[in-house]
């Protein structure tokens, strides 16, 4: 589904992701785990085609991108980081112009939007403007957004930031059931939450790919994902300091 | 494209910025409407209302098109626009074209007060040279709008975007009278394009990603630019002279005023449009690049 190999991003001189290589299968619900400024949001910017690589090779649905990042485009559906809502729209005028922009056809839109709206409890807000809505719902209707036109591959960043914690469990049993039809890839820096939805786990720190593989092999011999995730993101080198003291 | 050009044109009035704006332009020609046509008689709308009233199109184009890329980028929604299928020249256009739609309103009231002047017994000729005036104060509206896109997806900040539109748009209206201070002999006009020759060779040599080819570029242009300095000095200071005259975005407009469907008129504000938007789509490119 997902192919990069010694992907590099430069912002000027700062690399934000440097000789990055990794796959991700189909049907896998797949998590970048990273604290903050490991280059998540990079990544997956790079990987809907809103960013170019720098340098390195990403292929995403079997096009190699950034020549034909169109059929590319055409089978993802994102979450960016800040959920990219019309203020002056309603939730349904938006899920409209969103199916539109995605290629669904006319007759088609409204049902889309319907049935996104229902997979992520938007059906109540529907005709509300979503500058009147909460941050929680705003972020349901930038999920929405991703849902729209059943694409093969969901990147989500950071889903459940702003919700409260009933929402929380609602969008993970949400992107649970994804990963059933669809290949889900999600960033997040808290790790109860990959642990809880992810088969598979992509660690990052300082925009290099500092451990990668399913969840059993990574948490292999009794350690917790927590532990490897400190130690291999320079956190328990900090935490161990504390401790001598 | 047509979402975003409808999107776009919703968008325009369910704020008060649409209905604002539309009522500015509308309320500037009304006035000398209503001072010059009618209260003096005269049957010439192109010269003492259109003509009169294009500096107002200084304020009104910054302000109808400084949202419209840098909002995007402010308020992030362009990685919507840019993360799904649509090419990016779809959504230059779309956005575009939503902006020359609201531009048509107050084109259309001024249609209006054209009408009433023919009830009011003008004659066809009269009537036929008004609305060919009216013809080009809406294309010299429209490359005015491809301009101030450009210059809006230049920056994340509005405010910004709306004043550097004004200050572009001021100069190409102020330049007639400027260029009798740019009397540029060849040297002057050899040290212009030289730096326009490193300006292009610059821009070749990012979007290709080669050093070689950039230099490359530099090189035959100076080569050639020299080599003109050398034997045809004249011809410099010709094109510095047509440079000069092609950014005096607001002259060509006088030809319709004066009574005259010009056609090279309105080629230039066709192409000054498709340049500038060509240039916006550019400017989008580039910035994913770096």
């Amino acid at each position: 589904m997902i192919e990069v190999s010694h992907l590099t991003r430069l912002y000027g001189a700062r690399a934000a992701v440097k000789d990055l290589s990794f796959t991700v299968e189909d049907g896998q619900i797949c998590g970048l785990l990273g604290p903050n400024g490991a280059g998540k949001s990079t990544i997956m910017n790079i990987l809907t085609g809103y960013l170019a690589p720098s340098g390195g090779m990403v292929t995403v649905c079997g096009h190699p991108l950034p020549e034909e990042a169109e059929a590319a485009k055409a089978c993802v559906g994102y979450l960016p980081e800040t959920p990219p809502l019309y203020p002056e729209m309603t939730v349904e005028e938006y899920l409209r112009f969103a199916a539109a922009l995605k290629g669904v056809r006319r007759a088609r839109r409204a049902g889309e939007a319907v049935r996104a709206a229902r997979r992520t409890g938007l059906e109540d807000v529907m005709p509300r403007l979503i500058r009147n809505l909460s941050k929680g719902y705003r972020q349901r209707v930038g999920i929405a957004q991703a849902l729209l036109g059943s694409p093969q591959l969901i990147i989500l960043d950071e889903p459940t930031a702003g919700l409260d914690p009933a929402q929380v469990i609602e969008v993970r049993r949400l992107i649970r059931e994804l990963g059933r039809s669809h290949t889900v890839i999600l960033s997040s820096h808290i790790l109860s939450e990959v642990q809880a939805v992810c088969t598979q786990v992509l660690i990052l720190s300082q925009g290099r790919l500092a451990a990668g593989g399913s969840l059993e092999e990574l948490t292999a011999g009794g350690r917790s994902l927590e532990e490897l995730f400190l130690e291999l993101t320079g956190g328990g080198r900090q935490a161990g300091e504390g401790d001598a003291t | 494209m047509t979402a975003i050009f409808v999107r776009e044109l919703r968008s325009a009035f369910t704020g008060m910025m649409g209905w604002l704006l539309t009522a500015f332009l509308t309320a500037a020609s009304g006035l000398y409407f209503m001072a010059n046509n009618l209260g003096l008689g005269l049957t010439d709308f192109g010269y003492y209302t259109l003509y009169q009233t294009t500096f107002v199109l200084l304020l009104y184009v910054p302000v109808l098109a400084m949202r419209s890329l840098a909002g995007e980028r402010h308020a992030r929604t362009d990685q919507l626009l840019l993360t799904c299928p649509v090419p990016v020249w779809g959504i230059v256009l779309g956005k575009y074209f939503a902006m020359c739609a609201v531009f048509a309103l107050p084109c259309l009231a001024d249609a209006g007060m054209i009408l009433a002047l023919r009830a009011l017994g003008c004659t066809d000729m009269a009537l036929a040279s008004n609305f060919a005036s009216l013809l080009g104060y809406y294309l010299l509206g429209c490359a005015a709008i491809a301009l101030c896109e450009w210059v809006s997806g230049l920056t994340e900040n509005q405010i910004v975007a709306a004043v550097l539109g004004f200050a572009a748009l001021l100069l190409a209206f102020l330049m007639p009278g400027l260029r009798s201070l740019f009397n540029a002999g060849s040297a002057a006009a050899l040290l212009l394009f030289t730096l326009l020759a490193a300006a292009a060779a610059v821009l070749a040599g990012l979007r290709s990603r080669s050093l070689m080819l950039g230099c490359a570029v530099f090189a035959a242009l100076a080569v050639g630019l020299s080599a003109l300095f050398l034997w045809r000095g004249g011809w410099l200071t010709a094109a510095f002279d047509a440079l000069l005259e092609a950014l005096c975005l607001f002259a060509p407009f006088e030809r319709f005023v004066n009574g005259i469907f010009s056609l090279p008129a309105a080629l230039y504000y066709l192409s000054a449009a498709a340049l500038f938007l060509f240039f916006t789509a550019q400017g989008i490119e580039k910035r994913r690049w770096l």
